[in-house]
């Protein structure tokens, strides 16, 4: 079943072109890794699929949802999109970023109440007893009441993660989640993907681990230039790339 | 140089400080109640109250002062304002109370712009990571800012804000120009009694860098500790 669809999309920053017409589905229950050389709108696309940049073209589905393009966010210079719709919107996307952006002023607990609590989602003690289920999850109970600059980076990915849980995602959006990690603490966060992956959850995963994304993918995008230049499954894609481009950028990083 | 007039005179210049500080206080208090909102109004998406708060920012900084106190003092008199005179207040004080709120009215208004841009500056310091973690999780604009940028913001706008306290300080030595019985009146005054033009003015500068100095120090340590702090 089909849970997030882009139809053209286009994203512009001034006169550059992040996106120049992107059509993809994000199936219930995929994981779809996305890759690409550095520039070719990944990040871009993430980030119009939460509302966080406003696309300039076309138009997003999310269950049945419909976001379209606003021409002028062309010039917003890097305004979200804005409102109680987009807040819904976004409650309902969970997103990892590269650098965690953890919330350095709050306790680990803190950080995962936060959301839950404001948004009246749940009652402080609710919050605190997921927080806690959530924190075993991924091995970090003893790390509640930390604050995030005594943690490692893959910790704090690890804790971004459920943070972005705790608000009961239907889908979770991943942006190079190991690119600011030390080798050491990649698997840790790649172990935590996995889990999720294997629960159902519905991912779309930007990185450059290309034997994770070909281990744990349902499902490959190889963009280009502000474009899905080809796609298939990770046997298709790694196996048997057909475009030039794709072949070239594979060449290159394995 | 002579100095003995200090025995007779000392009280005035402590009821001086006492009013120069008060002064600051009240100025850097109502100051940076407006001037928070200011920087709300700096940082909004409605165009016609960004353009109100810049306007307000750069006129107000662009302008000597003196010159505020002045159409603030005599403006107010002009239209027919007038704070309200309480005898209780005049003595406790033992100045015009009228006078000292024009006083206290005019260097909170100035003090308003620059501390707008001490919030500004201190939110938009906050790494835009930052917001866009807490928007991703669905939380709106009122509750990121209140939640997440603006105690992360603090850190910087707090030391600023002592700062601006010493700044005011100093420069309320202005409203002796209106008549508020303020440390600067009060050594004038002195040195029309004692016909001595130099020794007054200098125990009133001593006065000022006893309130301003250690304040500076303390601040400084503070803003050390804030910056070195785990979170
Ligand atoms: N906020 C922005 N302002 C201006 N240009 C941007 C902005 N974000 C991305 N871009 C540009 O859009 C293009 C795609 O960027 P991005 O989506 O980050 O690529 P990727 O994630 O694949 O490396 C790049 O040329 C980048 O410079
Ligand atoms: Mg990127």
């Amino acid at each position: 079943m089909e849970l997030i669809r882009t139809v053209g999309l286009r994203k512009s920053f001034g006169p550059v072109q992040a996106l120049r017409g992107v059509d993809a589905v994000i199936g219930k229950g995929e994981v779809v890794a996305v890759i690409g050389p550095s520039g070719s709108g990944k990040s871009t696309f993430l980030r119009c699929l939460n509302l966080l940049e406003v696309p300039t073209g076309g138009s997003i589905a999310f269950d049945g949802e419909i976001v379209r393009a606003d021409p002028r966010g062309a010039h917003a210079g890097g305004a979200l999109a804005d409102g109680p719709a987009a807040d819904a919107w976004r409650r309902r996307m969970g997103m990892v970023f590269q650098h965690f952006n953890l919330f350095p002023h709050m306790t680990v607990l803190g950080n995962l109440c936060l959301a839950p609590v404001k948004l009246g989602r749940l009652t402080p003690e609710a919050a605190r007893d997921q927080a806690m289920r959530l924190l075993a999850r991924v091995g970090l109970e003893d790390k509640a009441a930390s604050y995030p600059a005594q943690l490692s980076g893959g910790q704090k990915q690890r804790i971004a993660i459920v943070r972005a849980l705790a608000m009961g995602p239907e889908v979770m959006l991943f942006d190079e989640p190991t690119s600011a990690l030390d080798p050491e603490m990649v698997g840790e966060v790649l172990d935590v993907m996995r889990d999720l992956a294997a629960e159902g959850m519905t991912m779309v995963i930007v990185t450059h681990e290309m034997r994770f994304a070909r281990q744990a993918a349902s499902r490959v995008l190889f963009m280009d230039q502000g474009l899905v230049a080809e796609e298939g499954s990770p046997e298709e894609l790694f196996g048997a790339p057909r475009g030039a481009r794709t072949r070239e950028f594979l060449a290159k990083v394995l | 140089m002579d100095f003995s007039f200090m025995a007779k005179y000392w009280l005035f210049y402590l009821v001086g400080a006492k009013n120069t500080l008060l002064l600051a206080f009240l100025a850097v208090l109502a100051g940076s109640l407006l001037g928070f909102l200011v920087a709300l109004a700096r940082l909004s998406r409605a165009p016609a109250a960004r353009l109100a708060a810049t306007a307000y920012v750069e006129v107000l900084r662009g302008t000597p002062l003196l010159v505020q106190l002045f159409i603030v003092y005599y403006g107010l008199q002009a239209v027919g304002v007038r704070f309200p005179d309480f005898p209780l207040a005049d003595r406790l004080l033992g100045i015009g109370f009228s006078d000292f709120m024009a006083g206290a009215l005019t260097l909170a208004l100035n003090s308003a712009a620059y501390v707008a841009e001490i919030f500004r500056a201190g939110i938009q310091a906050v790494d835009r990571g930052q917001s866009e973690a807490s928007r991703s999780l669905g939380l709106g604009r009122g509750m990121t800012m209140r939640y997440v940028v603006f105690p992360q913001a603090l850190r910087n706008i707090l030391p600023a804000l002592g700062n601006e306290f010493v700044v005011v300080i100093k420069e309320s030595s202005i409203v002796s120009t209106i008549g508020v019985a303020e440390l600067m009146y009060k050594a004038d005054t002195v040195r029309g009694n004692t016909f001595r033009p130099f020794e007054p003015l200098l125990v009133a500068a001593a006065c000022y860098f006893l309130m301003t100095f250690p304040l500076s120090k303390l601040l400084a340590r503070i803003e050390r500790r804030m910056r070195s702090g785990t979170h």
